[in-house]
């Protein structure tokens, strides 16, 4: 494993330096295409195929769409897109529920494409926007790099075709200010998934929210730790993971959008979506949620397609029960809201000020991670058994994980608000809050931690279990 | 400013951002700066056609192309299609 990642980062490093001495858009092109396709086949084998089918597929759609912009043409295109993200995503999971029987047994046995749901969801994106008249004209060339785009091809962000393509086409030249952004990102993102993963594993074998989550025994204290605890995990992991892609996209120059922003902070559920997974959350607006809502002008109609939308969210993870209750639940919260609005409109409610706002926070925070029990439990019983304990008074007996997990837990919390509440303050990006310190001394630091946490991860952390990206498995 | 612009904004303003303070004119961004939320977008859109008297496929449109109300009536000029009576 280890390995792998080293001829990566050599490659990846060997690639930037290529493309600083590269000044034709189209060759730089062609140079970031073959390393990404290198970088893909790499990860996934022979599914590197199925990209550039997709990718195929999509582009000749896109020009027939593009003469002829008709619904039925769209929902074709959509349609042939559900069905291969279908066949290698969900068709496994369902066949499954039947593996007793012949036929389906061997369904079971399909492999997943890594990142298929990522750059998927690019596809479909192309073809609305295409389809809404756009004016975006890729080349085969320039599709084929947006859709195996290496920074992104894993696990997003999920980029838009209108964003990219400028970016592509450019000829700037790449400037310091890239570079230096590009490594705080990569740094940023290595310690938060280490972060991460200091959550999921504890600090000594068989604790942790993995652990946590297998135990079968859990009062409402140990859940509510579970959750929140989990709900910071998959945090770190996921938005360190995108600082990384964003971080190594801005060392070629490119900028991708943001996927993360304090989303703990929020004081709605409907504020939550608009900072969590948020590239995600946005297509979902975008192309699901604003063409369903508007079908109709009935509010009963306006709230099923929030619950509709959301059950998509959870889909798009994984076609299981838990994920679709985990949907489901963020669409009510969601309704809730919404009424809870409309209510303050009517009587002329402020929630605002200095004792609503804070407790509209507590409850969005205790709304949200309370949902994480559904999204991280093994199968709907034991997230039921869960919630139960949660919410049953009778069942907040001691806690029974060792003390250090609770202190884990509490100091990953007291760090995460210390720093979000100085970049909600000063409205500064990640980095900006320590621009303080000499750039010398910031850039003698950030090397010397980098290459720390290197270390760790790829050398003295590699002979203790192996720790795997949450959202790979999407 | 014509009359149906300062009839957007009125109800943006008085309907949908409710805020003291809050000052919206034909330039001011609502989606990119979190002035409205998703389904705040429905109820500006469904107006924008009760405004205009058109209808917009909103399979059409993009929240960046509501992001001001100037782009909100370019965006109904561009994709509205006159309503059946």
């Amino acid at each position: 494993m280890s390995k792998t990642w080293l001829v990566e980062a050599v490659g990846i490093s060997l690639a930037c330096l290529l493309s600083w001495r590269v000044s034709s858009p189209r060759l730089r092109q062609v140079l970031f295409l073959i390393s990404s396709y290198l970088f893909y086949a790499g990860v996934a084998r022979w599914f590197v195929g199925v990209l550039v089918a997709s990718t195929l597929m999509n582009y000749g759609w896109g020009s027939l769409l593009r003469r002829r912009p008709t619904a039925g043409l769209l929902w074709g295109g959509v349609l042939v897109n559900l069905l291969l993200l279908g066949g290698f995503k969900y068709v496994p999971g369902i066949s499954a529920s039947w593996a007793q029987m012949s036929p389906f047994a061997a369904l079971t046995r399909i492999a997943v494409p890594v990142g298929i749901s990522f750059w998927t969801f690019e596809a479909l994106s192309y073809l609305f926007d295409v389809y809404r008249d756009q004016e975006i004209d890729p080349s085969l060339l320039e599709f084929s790099l947006y859709m195996a785009f290496g920074p992104t091809v894993l696990s997003g962000p999920i980029c838009r075709l209108p964003d990219m393509l400028p970016q592509f086409r450019e000829a700037r030249p790449l400037e310091w200010e890239d570079l230096r952004h590009g490594l705080q990102r990569i740094w940023l993102g290595i310690f938060m998934m280490m972060v991460a993963r200091t959550l999921g594993s504890g600090l000594q074998p068989g604790q942790g929210v993995d652990a946590g989550f297998e135990s079968t025994r859990l009062g409402g204290i140990d859940v509510w730790l579970l959750a929140i605890g989990y709900g910071f995990q998959l945090f770190f992991d996921f938005a360190g993971y995108s600082h990384i892609a964003i971080g190594v996209a801005r060392l070629f120059g490119f900028r991708l959008p943001e996927n993360f922003n304090l989303p703990y902070l929020s004081t709605s559920p409907s504020e939550f979506w608009t900072r969590w997974h948020m590239s995600l959350s946005f297509w979902i607006r975008d192309y699901v949620f604003l063409p369903l809502a508007t079908a109709r002008r009935e509010v009963w109609w306006r709230n099923l397609s929030l619950l509709i939308s959301m059950v998509i969210f959870g889909l798009w993870h994984k076609a299981t029960l838990v994920f679709v209750i985990w949907g489901a639940y963020h669409g009510v919260l969601l309704v809730l809201h919404r009424v809870w609005q409309q209510t303050q409109r009517r009587f002329g409610f402020d929630s605002t000020g200095w004792f609503f706002t804070p407790m509209a926070w507590l409850v969005t925070f205790l709304a949200i991670c309370f949902g994480w029990i559904f999204f991280r439990a093994p199968n709907s019983e034991k997230a039921f058994a869960m919630s139960r304990a949660a919410l049953s008074p009778t069942s907040y007996h001691p806690p029974s994980f060792a003390l250090d997990y609770y202190l884990v837990v509490g100091a990953t919390l007291a760090g995460y608000f210390l720093v979000s509440a100085l970049r909600a303050r000063l409205g500064a990006e990640d980095e900006s809050i320590f621009a303080w310190i000499p750039v010398e001394l910031r850039s003698g630091c950030y090397a010397a931690m980098l290459y720390v946490l290197i270390f760790l991860y790829f050398v003295a952390f590699q002979t203790t279990q192996p720790h795997a990206f949450i959202y790979f498995q999407f | 400013m014509p009359e149906t612009t300062e009839q957007m904004i009125e109800y943006i303003v008085e309907e949908i951002v409710r805020r003291p303070g809050v000052k919206v004119d034909e330039d001011t961004p609502l989606v990119s700066s979190g002035l409205i939320d998703s389904l705040a977008l429905v109820d500006i859109l469904l107006k924008l056609e009760d405004v205009t008297g058109t209808h917009i496929p909103a399979g059409k449109v993009q929240p960046k192309d509501m992001d001001t109300v100037r782009l909100m009536f370019s965006t109904a000029a561009r994709v509205g299609k006159p309503r059946k009576k």
